[in-house]
């Protein structure tokens, strides 16, 4: 998919200013948000199973090599085919080429968040092979043209007024008032596609090493379907998806969906193990797994950033993040938004050019907090504006402005002494005669002047603390 | 007032925003150690935790006044920081920005320990809600928490400044929707992404109002700063004061 | 260098040197360090757990599962259940039921009970039971009423029921129907999804995977509009859960 990352001012701003938007977002906190909370408030031993998650998680990337040799040991022993994509590309292809061999000319989709960094579904339609999208929330995506604004639920941001707006308009059927009846709609536009196409893909929320296994989650029976009707299953994935064993799966599901909706479990929880067995009614007679690396080999190179391989893509950060819950997923420019986002968006595209990502941040600490994995998210996003400014393992990114590195010079000068700080302290007050009034300067000039357009900023105390303290003194 | 040879001894580390724009907040801190009994020392040579470089990505200019708080701290004994960001950036952050340093590394983190934000001083070490008699009842008042993010999420401080506020005589503590959300403020995010952080902060403002509360309370003066500056711009009519004030008006 | 090797290439490169394979028996490692008879030995503590326990947990499973968004009835017998499977079918006046063919079925129970009704069933089979296709049956899956399996577990922690396609179990009979009615039968219920994925790494390891599983947890549901939940998008939207002992 192209990135837009470098566009997050237009997009955050665009987003601010939109009444629906912000309506639509308002839900968040008190939906996925809560809910996690709630679910998590409700497992016993909580904290111990994000610990051995966490632990799980590194060691799988510690040997990584190890289990990805062992998935395809195994997938090829079930009878499937395995595929490693050193990128986005070479995934796009290999799918496409399969499509083309084997005549496909309808592909159902699941929601795969790989798939748009492959931007799948454009490469597909070039070689006149139509893909639905099978998910609701990303069929409605589709329909709109639009990318998904938050990974677990894509069209969050659209009220059920756009949406049948949207379906009024694309489907040629009429404005329905109510959820049921526009999600009955979906059902039956997509009930024929489920039943015509000619290829399956999904992505995979886990995929087991030990039995070759991909672990599909979801709530509405699109995975089922996608793995259960075509004569082809592709699944697509993250290298790093990867877990030991198939014992290892209930720790994960049980992290992953309290966390992403705060259910207990999902719906549907979904294995998939080669093709259907020479026996079976029913089931795909071919299983592809295609295991996508496209930069996330650079961010296991550095031991500042593997641990954003072990996330789980429930969303819980972006549900906790009062940044997101402000601006929402079209902003950041790229597959994966939120706090997340800003670290694997930069590093899978191009970090100068995503570097508000990591700075359109508060560093608060929700994300961290909410991760079921324990993700230091604000560690890394410190690492990634330390490297944007100072440059050091990927100098080639150094992108800081010489307005910004002469104020940081002037200010550690100032704070160099305790005479560096009344000397600008003098300065400062000074600097401020033109603008104060009673005590309060109304109007910063740029470029602080976004301060003040909101707040009152304080003068400058005339008798600093340090001043004062020799009249409190010893006491 | 009496100094025992035992009295508790800290060193105060005002933080430069304080120190620079709020220095009233700095005395109340020092008033309300006293009335606990700690004999409070100012080193003069403090300057600032280096955070503000440090969270842009300036590693290299925040060390050396980091550094130079590491050795003016050593062996010192108690620090009292009334800021909860300074205090992280202390005792959670130099790990990071001296993780390629082994000998500040390893001072940095015997500082840590003795390194203690205001509230925690004030209810863990020196346990004055269990004091009788130690504040008085002034003017009714209601009052709602504002949780700074580093306090709460990177050192564990949320019991403390609650329990302190809620043994305060006269003072009623409603909490807000939210409380727990950041305000905004962010550092330099509050001037770079201003847009984004007025809306975090009209939100927080519409949760203080909707509690119907004569002052929001915190530990942090950015977070106040930003908050209080919003307050004043909308003409709320609502306080925003540090919480060593709210305890020095009443110690 | 191929393609695939290029790729273990790059990845051994950014891991840096290290041992060829990994200490399984570490603090905080999967399960993977367990041998094949450490799994055989907690499947087979999981199967005398159930059994003993079976009772308590079809109780637990009856909670959890009306949790889940399961229509729970219990009965004694098959018996009884079977009255009341009736009982759905007419009220939805159901005209087709495909149904799966695991042994509690397979004595043509259902056929039975629902003979005076004249309905279609139509075991989901292939070959010699069978007159029809592969897409034969998908097409009567497709335009059946209601969907109606044994299983081969249930989990009383989630509210679950397992199936696990065969010859005997089709992947559809379960997904197209509207309705799906799932007989759970005592001595069938886990306490969590922890003896599931054990059980079926013994499974594993005695070459019996199988290709697919599903854990059913409810209706088909979707909250992608306006956080408001609702139910049967792609999968059934009305499930029963038939406790039989």
């Amino acid at each position: 998919m192209q990135s837009h990352t470098k566009d997050f001012r237009q997009g955050a701003g665009a987003a601010l200013s939109d009444p629906k938007i912000q309506a639509n977002l308002e839900g968040l906190y008190n939906g996925f948000h809560q809910a996690r909370i709630d679910a998590s408030d409700q497992t016993p031993d909580w904290e111990a199973l994000q610990d051995k998650g966490r632990a799980i998680k590194a060691h799988t990337l510690d040997n990584l090599a190890y289990y990805l040799e062992m998935v395809e040991r195994n997938v090829i022993a079930s009878g499937g085919h395995i595929y490693f994509a050193r990128d986005a590309e070479a995934a796009s292809n290999y799918v496409v080429n399969l499509a083309k061999e084997r005549g496909i000319e309808l592909v159902i989709k699941g929601k795969s968040m790989v798939s748009e960094e492959m931007a799948l579904n454009h490469r597909l339609e070039e070689e006149g092979i139509e893909p639905v999208e099978t998910d609701l929330g990303e069929y409605i995506v589709q329909l709109a043209e639009e990318t998904p604004f938050h990974i677990i639920a894509p069209a969050i941001h659209k009220s059920r007024v756009e949406v049948s707006e949207l379906f009024a308009e694309k489907l040629n059927v009429p404005m329905y008032d109510n959820i049921e009846d526009l999600t009955r709609e979906a059902r039956d536009q997509l009930r024929q596609k489920f039943v015509d196409a000619g290829m399956g893909i999904t992505g995979a929320n886990f995929i087991v090493a030990e039995t070759g296994t991909v672990t599909l989650v979801t709530n509405e029976g699109n995975g089922r379907m996608c793995t259960s009707m075509p004569k082809i299953h592709v699944a697509i994935t993250g290298m790093e998806k990867v877990v030991p064993s198939i014992e290892d799966l209930g720790l994960f599901l049980r992290l992953l969906i309290r966390s992403a909706t705060g259910q207990r479990i999902s719906s549907y929880v979904t294995t998939v193990t080669g093709p259907r067995g020479e026996d079976e009614v029913d089931g795909p007679e071919e299983f592809h797994l295609v295991i996508v690396d496209n930069g996330r080999s650079k961010m296991l190179a550095d031991p500042n950033l593997r641990e954003a391989l072990y996330c789980l893509r429930c969303g819980a950060c972006l549900n906790a993040c009062p940044v997101y819950r402000k601006v929402g997923g079209h902003a950041y420019g790229w597959v994966y938004p939120g706090p997340i986002g800003a670290i694997v968006s930069p590093m899978l595209t191009n970090l100068s050019e995503a570097k508000d990502l990591p700075f359109a941040s508060t560093l608060c600490g929700a994300c961290k907090e909410a991760c079921p994995v324990k993700i230091n998210i604000p560690r890394m996003l410190l690492y990634l504006r330390k490297e944007l400014t100072q440059g050091e393992t990927y100098p080639e990114h150094k992108s800081v402005s010489m307005a910004e590195s002469t104020a940081v010079k002037g200010w550690r000068a100032s704070v160099s002494s305790s005479f560096m700080m009344r000397l600008s302290n003098l300065g400062g007050r000074l600097l401020q005669l033109p603008f104060v009034r009673g005590g309060r300067i109304d109007r910063l000039p740029s470029p602080l002047s976004g301060w003040t357009k909101h707040r009152k900023f304080p003068a400058i105390a005339s008798k600093p603390f340090r001043t004062r303290w020799k009249n409190i003194g010893k006491k | 007032m009496n100094q025992t040879d035992n009295a508790v001894k800290a060193s105060l580390f005002v933080t430069c925003i304080i120190d620079q724009f709020f220095p009233e907040v700095g005395e109340a801190a020092v008033r309300v150690l006293r009335r606990l009994g700690v004999d409070v020392e100012f080193d003069q040579s403090q300057t600032c935790c280096g955070q503000p470089a440090f969270n842009n990505g300036f590693w290299n200019d925040a060390k050396p006044t980091a550094r130079r708080l590491v050795d003016s701290y050593e062996g010192e004994g108690n620090v009292v920081v009334p800021s909860g960001s300074c205090a992280a950036m202390l005792r959670v952050f130099y790990n990071e920005l001296f993780h390629d340093e082994q000998d500040t590394l390893r001072r940095a983190q015997a500082l840590a320990p003795h390194v203690f934000e205001f509230t925690e001083f004030v209810s863990d070490v020196l346990g004055a809600e269990n004091r009788e008699g130690l504040f008085h009842a002034t003017k009714p008042m209601r009052v709602t928490y504002h949780e700074s993010c580093h306090l709460k999420r990177e050192l564990g401080v949320d019991l403390q400044p609650r329990s302190l506020i809620k043994s305060l005589p006269g003072v009623e503590l409603v909490e807000m929707p939210q409380a727990e959300v950041c305000c905004g403020f962010g550092g330099t995010f509050s001037v770079k992404y201003a847009d984004i952080s007025a809306a975090m902060l009209n939100d927080k403002i519409a949760n203080i109002q909707s509690a119907n509360v004569d002052a929001v309370v915190a530990g942090d003066m950015s977070c106040l700063m930003h908050i209080g500056g919003g307050l004043e711009k909308q003409e709320a009519g609502i306080r925003a004061i540090h919480i060593a004030q709210l305890l020095d008006e009443r110690i | 260098m191929t393609e695939r090797n290029e790729f273990f290439n790059t990845i051994r490169q950014a891991l840096g040197p290290q041992t060829e394979a990994p200490n399984l028996t570490g603090t905080g490692s999967s399960a993977l360090g367990d041998n094949s008879d450490a799994v055989s030995a907690r499947s087979q503590a999981i199967q005398a757990y159930i059994d003993e326990q079976s009772g308590p947990l079809m109780d637990s499973l009856s909670e959890s599962a009306t949790g889940a968004g399961w229509k729970v009835a219990r009965f004694d017998d098959l018996d009884k259940a079977g009255d009341h499977i009736v009982g759905i079918v007419r009220d939805v006046e159901a005209n087709l039921v495909v149904r799966s063919r695991q042994d509690v079925l397979e004595s043509g129970i259902v056929e039975a009970w629902l003979a005076s009704l004249g309905v279609d069933v139509v075991p989901m089979a292939l070959g010699e039971h069978s007159e029809h296709t592969v897409d034969e049956l998908r097409s009567l899956a497709e335009r059946a009423d209601i969907g109606i399996t044994g299983v081969d577990y249930a989990i009383a922690e989630t509210g679950s029921c397992v199936l696990i396609p065969s010859a005997q179990v089709s992947r559809l009979v379960s997904l197209l129907p509207p309705i799906h009615i799932a007989i759970v039968q005592r001595g069938q219920v886990l306490p969590t999804l922890d003896e599931l994925f054990t059980i079926r790494r013994r499974d594993f390891l005695d070459g019996n995977l199988g290709s697919y599983m599903n854990l059913i947890s409810g209706p088909s549901r979707s909250a992608d509009i306006e956080y408001t939940l609702v139910t049967g998008v792609h999968g059934p939207g009305e499930v029963h859960m038939i406790l039989v002992g």
